[in-house]
């Protein structure tokens, strides 16, 4: 695991080749509505992608990640309504204060490791969603608010109509998560990517060969938060309301279970876990047809629910692949 | 100063106390013996609510789920039986997890018993949801909580159900603690919390004394949900917010020291009723925060807790 990932092997420069198809394809095929939820999609690429840098990057396990994209939602929301700030401005202030949030929260993980790490992160997240509605001049309190700025197509883009506005905000998330997605893999491959990964190897090595440990793991929890933070303002561009009941504790573990299932510790891994969780929907979207077939439509139902598959599939691959999806072809245990 | 207010509330958070006491032991037994924290117990024990729930109300198909319609007895059970019931299904779902689940990793790294209970807590989470759906339900109590079911003490209003509840977690202490210094049984399951390699050395099977391990635990596990179902309402995800205070009660006695769970329970259990009645910023709903705030404190400045043993590394 310490060999930099350089060189792109043939199949992820096809499965590259075929996303970058189906990501020009799309706009062409959708509805207003199709293309919002293929943005959203695409968008909580960031999220998990954000787990995969603390828990597959720095070794450590944050089962609270959804609390990160929550902030980034609410303080985008709070920077372009409440301070009239441009999109842009708010979105960048938005990950940015998630990274703080991160940063904060990541002081812990300089003494407490391990299996404790995962008990605070899951407190956190089981806590994020009363402690929002607290705030409720940011966060609109129960019932959540609606953001009245609108992330709109400038005048030079052609057309004014729904769609046109729909793709450029498509366009938008697509080109942002792209820029992450290579801005991330620079990172990890970097001299801090690899002192991270020495330090989720060995901490005591690595700090003998002078990684200082705490900036370190505090600047990994900061980078992943705003990471998931930029997938909150994200979400806000798509879709101008936010709401605490949009972050239950649930969702900070399923984006957890995308990160594991796509595989820890890399990039394209995040990509298959999100891509996974789309798979099984849609699958159990078509086997909530099939309803009355007896014990076997029952069974078929249980795939509707992505938490029951992702429950299961993490169980299943901790056993089968514990690489995640990314590592079938090299099989093996997780270096930890 | 309102004394009998105090007085009052303090009655009131014993019932709480004894909850989280009883989740607590269970987290802390599961945590000594195998070293691993159960996120999935919370889950576990409220499926094994609904297995008494299913019990109490007989064959209902309406109220069962498809899944389990077949298997109900045609008799409705009474409380405590249906609760006996659930308490004996969480034995089995916990040795069955041990079995399946955790014995075949064999000591795998952290990530992957993270990865395992977390696993078990979403797809048990919405398998209930599944079968018994999202919204709450009523659950019977198993002792008289009417208006005047309760002992009056100095002016405050002590209930019937919060004698009940402690009685009941305190026998069933006292048959733990039987069970673990007279038995074989409890000599050998002592013996692999301490040291799994030096008991296996002297002739004890380890892994079967880790699977009765998991069932007292998981047995636990159920009563808490059992008795605490008729004042939170039982749905799908009851415990999520129980096992924070649960974890937070476990740290603060020490993650592996039964003592400790018991006193880290009853502090705990008190400060989710007192601290929101005296510091208005906190109120009800974000009671959880002080237990969340007193676990990370704990884990910062004394990761062994009030009772439990130091870990010593080597460098």
């Amino acid at each position: 695991m310490v060999v930099p990932e350089h060189r792109v092997s043939r199949l992820s420069a096809f499965g590259i080749a075929a996303l970058g198809a189906a990501l020009i394809v799309i706009p062409f095929l959708s509805s207003t509505t199709g293309l919002r939820q293929t943005s959203q999609i695409i968008v909580s690429v960031l999220a998990v992608l954000g787990v995969n840098i603390a828990t597959g990057y720095g070794g450590m396990i944050s089962l609270g990640h959804g609390v990160f994209v929550g902030v980034g939602a609410f303080a985008t929301g709070y920077y372009v309504s409440d301070l009239s700030l441009p999109w842009l401005v708010a979105i960048v202030l938005g990950a940015a204060t998630a990274g703080v949030f991160g940063a904060l929260a990541g002081l812990p993980a300089l003494r407490i490791r391990g299996i404790h790490l995962a008990l605070v992160t899951l407190g956190l997240a089981i806590v994020f969603r009363p402690l929002s509605k607290r705030f409720p001049s940011i966060t609109g309190g129960v019932s959540g608010r609606s953001i009245e700025a609108r992330f709109d197509a400038p005048g030079w883009w052609p057309g004014d109509s729904r769609m046109a506005s729909s793709v450029y905000r498509y366009l938008f998330c697509v080109l942002i998560v792209l820029l992450a997605l290579w801005a991330t893999w620079n990172v990890v491959n970097s001299r801090f990517g690899r002192s991270m990964r020495a330090l989720r190897d060995n901490p005591t090595a690595a700090a003998v060969y002078g990684v200082d440990l705490i900036s370190a793991r505090v600047t990994t929890f900061a980078l992943s938060a705003a990471l998931a933070g930029l997938c909150g303002a994200l979400q806000v561009v798509l879709v101008p309301f936010v709401s605490q009941d949009k972050f239950p504790a649930q969702e900070s573990l399923i984006i957890y279970a995308s990160a594991v299932v796509g595989g820890l510790g890399t990039i394209w891994g995040s990509v298959l876990g999100v891509l996974a969780r789309t798979v099984v929907g849609k699958l159990g979207e078509v086997a909530a047809e099939f309803d009355g077939l007896g014990p076997v439509g029952e069974f078929f139902s249980l795939l509707d629910d992505s938490a029951f598959v992702f429950g299961f599939g993490l169980i299943l691959l901790t056993f089968l692949f514990p690489r995640g999806l990314a590592g079938i072809r090299r099989r093996g245990g997780i270096t930890q | 100063m309102d004394y009998v207010l105090l007085l009052q509330r303090i009655f009131d958070a014993l019932f709480n106390s004894a909850i989280y006491s009883s989740l607590a032991l269970a987290l802390v037994i599961i945590f000594r013996s195998t070293g691993l924290l159960n996120f999935a117990q919370g889950e576990m024990a409220t499926f094994t609510a609904y297995i008494a729930f299913v019990l109490l109300s007989g064959p209902q198909p309406r109220l069962t789920g498809g899944g389990l319609a077949g298997l109900i007895p045609g008799v409705p059970f009474s409380i405590p039986l249906a609760i006996a019931g659930a308490v004996i299904c969480g034995m089995l779902v916990g040795a069955a997890t041990e079995r399946a689940l955790i014995r075949p990793l064999g000591g795998a790294s952290d990530l992957a018993l993270v990865n395992i209970t977390i696993g078990l807590l979403l797809a048990t989470n919405s398998l209930m949801a599944q079968w018994w759906g999202t919204g709450p339900r009523f659950f019977p109590s198993i002792f008289p909580t009417g208006a005047g079911q309760h002992f009056m003490i100095l002016g405050a209003r002590l209930r019937y159900s919060t004698v009940g509840v402690w009685a009941i977690l305190l026998s069933v202490l006292v048959l733990l603690v039987l069970l673990l210094r007279h038995t074989r049984a409890g000599l050998a399951f002592r013996a692999v919390s301490i040291s799994p390699s030096n008991a296996e050395l002297v002739g004890v099977r380890v892994g079967p004394t880790l699977m009765y391990g998991w069932a007292l635990a998981s047995g636990f596990g159920a009563l808490a949900a059992c008795l605490s179902a008729n004042s939170v309402l039982l749905e799908p995800s009851m415990m999520l917010r129980v096992l924070v205070y649960a974890f937070a009660a476990a740290t603060l006695g020490g993650l592996d020291s039964p003592k400790g769970a018991l006193v880290g329970g009853l502090i705990i259990g008190l400060s989710q009723t007192l601290i929101p009645a005296y510091v208005p910023f906190i109120g009800f709903e974000l009671s959880v925060l002080p237990a969340l705030v007193a676990m990370v404190v704990i884990l910062l400045i004394r990761p062994a807790g009030l009772f439990g043993t130091k870990r010593i590394e080597r460098v």
